[in-house]
Parts: C-alpha cells; sequence; structure tokens
C-alpha cells in the first residue's frame, strides 16, 4: 500500500520525478568519482608496491625512491649487513640512471635501471628474455619506437660526455634481448634495464658500488614492521621505507587530491540532498488536502510519514543506479586527465572502482534520501486535520 | 677594536668555506648565521665544515609546492668535491643578447655537442608546468560537471515552482493576460533568482577562497595563493548562471503557458 501510493505520487508528476532523478543521478556521479578517488589514489599505489611482493625499500636517507640522484654507496655490505637477518628473503638492489643513444644524427636520452634480472622486482618480462650477460639490454616499448631498436640488434649506449674532446665517455655496445614493462615507469617514457654491475661500472668510480634504491622481500608471516625497524637500526645510513610508511609520504604529497575529494563529494552530497528535499516539500504542499483526507479517513501518522520518506529514497536511489553508470564514465575520463601527471608511474590510477566505493556512494545517497523525507513528512504528519480540510474546501 | 672583530671574521670565514640555507631548515633546526654546520653527501659520511652565511627566503615556486625538502645554497667546486662529481655540473644557464643569438646559441650547442642538449628558458618553463597544465584539465572537467548538475537544479526548481502556480496562472490567463506575459515573467524571476543565486555563489566563493588559501599556505608553508577569485571568474560565474536561469524559466514557462487554463485548474 505504502510502496503503491509513493509509486502513484511519483509517476503523477513524471517530468519533475525525472528532473529531480537525472539532477540526483550527476550528483551521485559525482559522488562516486570523489568517494573512488579518495581511496582509489591509495590503493592503487598500494596495489602498485606489493605488485611484485617486495614490502621494504631502502633508499638515500631522507629521500624517497629515485626522488633524487642520491644514491646508497657499499651495496655488497649493505647486502652482507641484510643478509644477517634470516626474514629478509630476497634484496634487490637498482641504480638508476640516464643513457644515451645514438640513432642516426639524433642522440635519445633514455632512463635506464641497473638490476639483477633474477630478483628484480622493476618490470614484467612481455617478449624476449632477461638481460643476463653484461652485454644484453631490456626495453620498453617507448624506447622501441624512439630508437627502433629490435631484438638482436646492437645498439651503443654512452652515459658520460666529455667537453673538452666534445666525445661521449662510458660507451658500451648492448645486444636487446627482451622487451619490459616497467612497473614504475611514466607515460611515454623511453627506458631500458640491464645488468646492475654493468650500469655501476658504466656510472664511473664514483658510482661503481652504488644503489638509488633497495626492493626487500620478507618472509611469510614475518612480521614487517619488525623487520623495519631491524634495519633501520642495523643500517642507520639509509631511509628504510615500508608500505605503510611510503603510504603516509604519498598521502602527504597527494593530499590536496583528498581533500578536494571530500569537499566535492560533500558539495554532491549537499546538492542531491537540497533537490530532494525540494521536490519533496512542494510536492507535500500539493497535495496537503490529499494528506488531511487520507488521516480524516484513519491512516496513522506514521503511516504517511512512511510514504512520503519512501518517495525521496525512491528518487535518491534512482538516481544513484543512474548515477553509477554516469560516474564510471566521468571517473574514467578524468583518469585519463590526472594519469597525464608528468613522471607519475603509468599503473597509477586516481580512480579506482572498488565495490566498496559504490556501496559507500548509494549508502550515502540513501541516507541523505532519507534525511530529505524527513522535513517534508514531519510537516504532513502534524497536518491540522478539520482546518487543512476546511481550507481546501474553500479553495 | 672594529678592524679586530673585522680581522677574527675574516679568518673564520677563510678557514671554512660559506654556505646559504633556506629558512624552513634554519627554523626547523634553530641554525643561524655563523654556526658551523657539517656538509657531506650521505648520512654519516666524511663532509665539510662550513658556516652559514646566509638564510634565504624560498621562491614561491609551485612546482615545488608539495616536496617538503630543505635547500641548501654552496659553492660549485665544494658541491662537487663532496659529491664526487669531478667537474661535471648538472646544467648550465646562458644569457644571451636578443631572440637572434638565442637562436644562433641554441643552434650552434645543439649541432656541436652530443650528450647535452639546449633548451630555451621558455621551453622548460612550459615543461616544468605540465603539471599545472593537468590539474587545470582536471578543474575545469570537474567544473563541466558541476555546470551540467546546476543547470538540472535550476530547472528543476523553475519547473517545481511554475507547478505550484497552476491555478494562479491559470486565472491571470482567464482575465486576459497574454501567454508572453505570463512567459516573460517566469523568465524574469528564472533570471532574478539566478542572479540572487550567483551573488550568493560569489560571496561564498570568496569566503571559500580565503579559507583555502588560509589552509594550504599553512600546509605547504608557502606564500602562494592557491585560489583566486578576479573579476573576469566572478563575470563568467554570473553571466553563466544568468543564462542557465534564463535557459531554464524558457523552459518551465513554455511547458506552463502551452496547457490551457482548464487544465491548469485541474478541471
Amino acid at each position: 500500500m505504502r510502496f503503491a501510493l509513493a509509486r502513484a505520487a511519483l509517476v503523477r508528476h513524471r517530468p519533475r520525478t525525472i528532473l529531480a532523478t537525472l539532477g540526483v543521478a550527476v550528483a551521485a556521479a559525482m559522488l562516486l568519482d570523489m568517494v573512488m578517488m579518495s581511496t582509489g589514489m591509495r590503493e592503487s599505489f598500494r596495489e602498485l608496491l606489493l605488485s611484485r611482493g617486495f614490502q621494504i625499500r631502502l633508499a638515500p636517507k631522507g629521500t624517497l625512491p629515485f626522488d633524487t640522484d642520491a644514491t646508497i654507496d657499499s651495496v655488497s655490505s649493505v647486502i652482507a649487513a641484510l643478509r644477517e637477518n634470516p626474514d629478509l628473503t630476497t634484496i634487490s638492489p637498482v641504480l638508476g640512471a640516464s643513457i644515451n643513444v645514438r640513432v642516426g644524427n639524433r642522440a635519445i636520452t633514455s632512463a635506464s635501471l641497473g638490476v639483477n634480472p633474477r630478483v628484480q622486482g622493476d618490470y614484467e618480462l612481455l617478449t624476449g628474455r632477461d638481460p643476463l650477460a653484461s652485454n644484453e639490454i631490456a626495453v620498453n616499448e617507448d624506447f622501441q619506437r624512439a630508437t627502433r631498436a629490435r631484438f638482436g640488434d646492437t645498439i651503443e649506449v654512452s652515459i658520460g660526455y666529455d667537453p673538452q674532446t666534445r666525445s661521449v665517455t662510458q660507451t658500451r655496445k648492448f645486444v636487446v634481448t627482451g622487451r619490459v614493462r616497467f612497473l614504475y615507469g611514466a607515460a611515454n617514457q623511453p627506458a631500458t634495464a640491464m645488468q646492475l654491475a654493468t650500469l655501476q661500472q658504466m656510472s664511473g668510480l664514483a658510482r661503481s658500488d652504488d644503489a638509488s634504491l633497495f626492493m626487500i622481500r620478507v618472509r611469510d608471516g614475518a612480521n614487517v614492521e619488525s623487520a623495519r625497524a631491524w634495519i633501520e637500526r642495523r643500517i642507520p645510513t639509509v631511509g628504510v621505507i615500508s608500505i605503510e610508511t611510503a603510504m603516509a609520504q604519498v598521502d602527504e604529497r597527494l593530499s590536496y587530491f583528498r581533500q578536494l575529494a571530500l569537499i566535492l563529494g560533500s558539495v554532491s552530497l549537499f546538492v542531491g540532498f537540497l533537490l530532494v528535499t525540494t521536490l519533496m516539500t512542494v510536492s507535500v504542499n500539493e497535495r496537503i488536502g490529499e494528506i488531511a483526507v487520507m488521516r480524516a479517513i484513519g491512516v496513522a501518522r506514521w503511516h504517511v510519514v512512511q510514504q512520503i520518506v519512501l518517495e525521496g529514497i525512491a528518487i535518491s536511489l534512482a538516481g544513484a543506479i543512474a548515477g553509477l553508470g554516469l560516474g564510471l564514465v566521468t571517473a574514467k575520463y578524468l583518469n585519463a586527465i590526472l594519469s597525464s601527471f608528468p613522471g607519475l608511474p603509468m599503473a597509477i590510477d586516481f580512480f579506482l572502482f572498488q565495490p566498496r566505493a559504490v556501496w559507500t556512494a548509494l549508502g550515502l545517497l540513501a541516507v541523505s534520501g532519507m534525511a530529505a523525507g524527513v522535513y517534508p513528512a514531519w510537516r504532513a504528519a502534524s497536518l491540522p486535520v478539520a482546518t487543512t480540510l476546511r481550507q481546501e474546501a474553500i479553495a | 677594536m672594529v678592524a679586530q672583530s673585522f680581522a677574527l671574521a675574516f679568518l673564520l670565514f677563510a678557514q671554512h668555506r660559506t654556505i646559504a640555507i633556506d629558512d624552513k631548515l634554519a627554523a626547523d633546526l634553530r641554525i643561524r648565521i655563523g654556526d658551523r654546520v657539517v656538509v657531506s653527501a650521505r648520512p654519516g659520511g666524511a663532509g665539510d665544515t662550513v658556516i652559514v652565511s646566509g638564510i634565504l627566503a624560498r621562491v614561491a615556486d609551485p612546482s615545488e609546492v608539495a616536496y617538503s625538502q630543505y635547500r641548501i645554497r654552496m659553492h660549485l667546486d665544494q658541491l662537487q668535491h663532496i659529491d664526487g662529481y669531478d667537474d661535471r655540473v648538472a646544467r648550465f644557464a646562458v644569457a644571451t643578447r636578443g631572440e637572434d643569438g638565442t637562436e644562433r646559441t641554441l643552434s650552434s650547442i645543439n649541432a656541436a655537442a652530443f650528450g647535452f642538449e639546449a633548451h630555451r628558458s621558455r621551453d622548460i618553463a612550459v615543461e616544468t608546468s605540465r603539471t599545472f597544465q593537468v590539474v587545470s584539465r582536471f578543474h575545469r572537467a570537474i567544473g563541466v560537471i558541476t555546470i551540467v548538475a546546476s543547470a538540472i537544479f535550476l530547472l528543476c526548481i523553475m519547473l517545481l515552482k511554475v507547478e505550484e502556480r497552476r491555478r494562479d496562472v491559470a486565472a491571470l490567463r482567464m482575465i486576459g493576460i497574454s501567454r508572453t506575459t505570463v512567459a516573460k515573467s517566469v523568465v524574469t524571476e528564472a533570471a532574478a533568482l539566478a542572479l540572487l543565486g550567483s551573488a550568493l555563489g560569489v560571496g561564498l566563493g570568496w569566503l571559500m577562497s580565503l579559507t583555502i588559501n588560509w589552509h594550504y599556505r599553512g600546509v605547504y608553508r608557502t606564500s602562494l595563493y592557491f585560489s583566486i577569485v578576479t573579476p573576469s571568474i566572478i563575470a563568467f560565474a554570473v553571466a553563466l548562471s544568468i543564462v542557465l536561469g534564463i535557459g531554464a524559466g524558457v523552459l518551465a514557462s513554455m511547458r506552463l503557458v502551452r496547457t490551457p487554463p482548464l487544465a491548469l485548474f485541474g478541471r
């Protein structure tokens, strides 16, 4: 009965109901996007960090990995120190550098990572094989596009430049052995991977035993925080970053987007609430005589309240369901914009779809719809029946 | 006495080289001019003892606003020595005479050198401002969604308002008031509503802008403006809301005047 009456009231003014639903749909789309954005970046970043199972990173003290050109020296002694802890199962040192590849008259600059291919966690092999020998190199698609290098090709790579002789230094020939996708690579960034020792030698004496970063896997069941604290005590000259500390630092840098999500999400929710409240208030004002008659023939106050609150919830939920589709489309569009941030890993999504985000948005809208119906419902339930009927009869 | 002080200062500064640090570092570590500090490329590594000779106010650079790193300025050769950089530098800044000079310099450097590349300062500025271009595009997209939501909201409100006055309008029509007059009154009302709403919105926006600047300046310890309300932005917002208001008014009034007066009465 209550559902039938609520449905009849909404269907009676079809254009108005459709418009209100549309309005709520846009607000719901925005709310969903903002809920997705507030948690999406975090979750996406966490998934990226954990994608290869490395829970701890060592970076030069006071920096985030690859934030500066600073490096950690004495790789071998750091590894030896880390090996003392049986909870640390895999240690993967990585050195980053810029390399130049000559293609005709042009010099292509590319990022390069020196890794131990057997334990690396920076790339995934798409085709071919890892660079297992000192004269082998794996490249990404952007590098191949820029240099037109194919598998088996030999390319000339250099790192230094001597302005006195106007010639490149530290030049070596490499064979391209595989195509890889760098997990932390930015869009349109040519990048390569080679053996750590090779890149260290090419980088000169000052970096002959350096690494930019260590990635560490902790044994299953071992406490990551304890392992992190142990490393901090054992090697106090490096910065030890667990997933949680990395997340805290990322949170700090991207706090603007979380705060924006909170503000815009709240505004969207408020606009949806205001729209439904206005509609329900006008609707109750229009039906004042009808409600007075219902009350006069014995329909309980609570029944009237339920009917009006149901109408509010129905509009909010219909708008929310329409808004989900709209929200996913706009999220894809907004994500495409933000993903073009310079230097940001391609794998990071600002708007990550998670069922939890949908339920949160739906829940908030249902509560807002219920709250929106409260004032008009209270107004309808507290009508003086006889006076209202007399006024309606005169009108 | 004065001469002695100068001599002492000279000896002190001659013994150790000097650096300048940023005000954030000075405030956080309570370092003052004349203090001796040790700088090294790696924590705990061998370094040089230097004297702080200056405290610099950071340039309000938007591209560095989210980075909380400290900055120090030191002599080039000293940094090269500490960091094991030999005789290398990260970049050169070259001043040229006029546009032609810049063009010639760029061509000659790029033709002669392999391993480094010359760029115009203007191009570098464009490249480093890509972050803000992305943020700006994102804000524009959010703005479009907000405009769509506002348009629907306004149309809905106008529709409700005319629906509420069906009987009044029916009475007006029956005593001979023309459809055009009724439509004009609805459109005028919608425009007035939009104008009033936009005036309130401008006030609210201005207050929010003040709050945003106050908040983010504190968070990032900078003198940058994060939100600016300019006359052109106000003019655009007010014009847009009036256009949307008139559009909503026209649609709502068309629905009203097309209905026969008796139907408006519910007969």
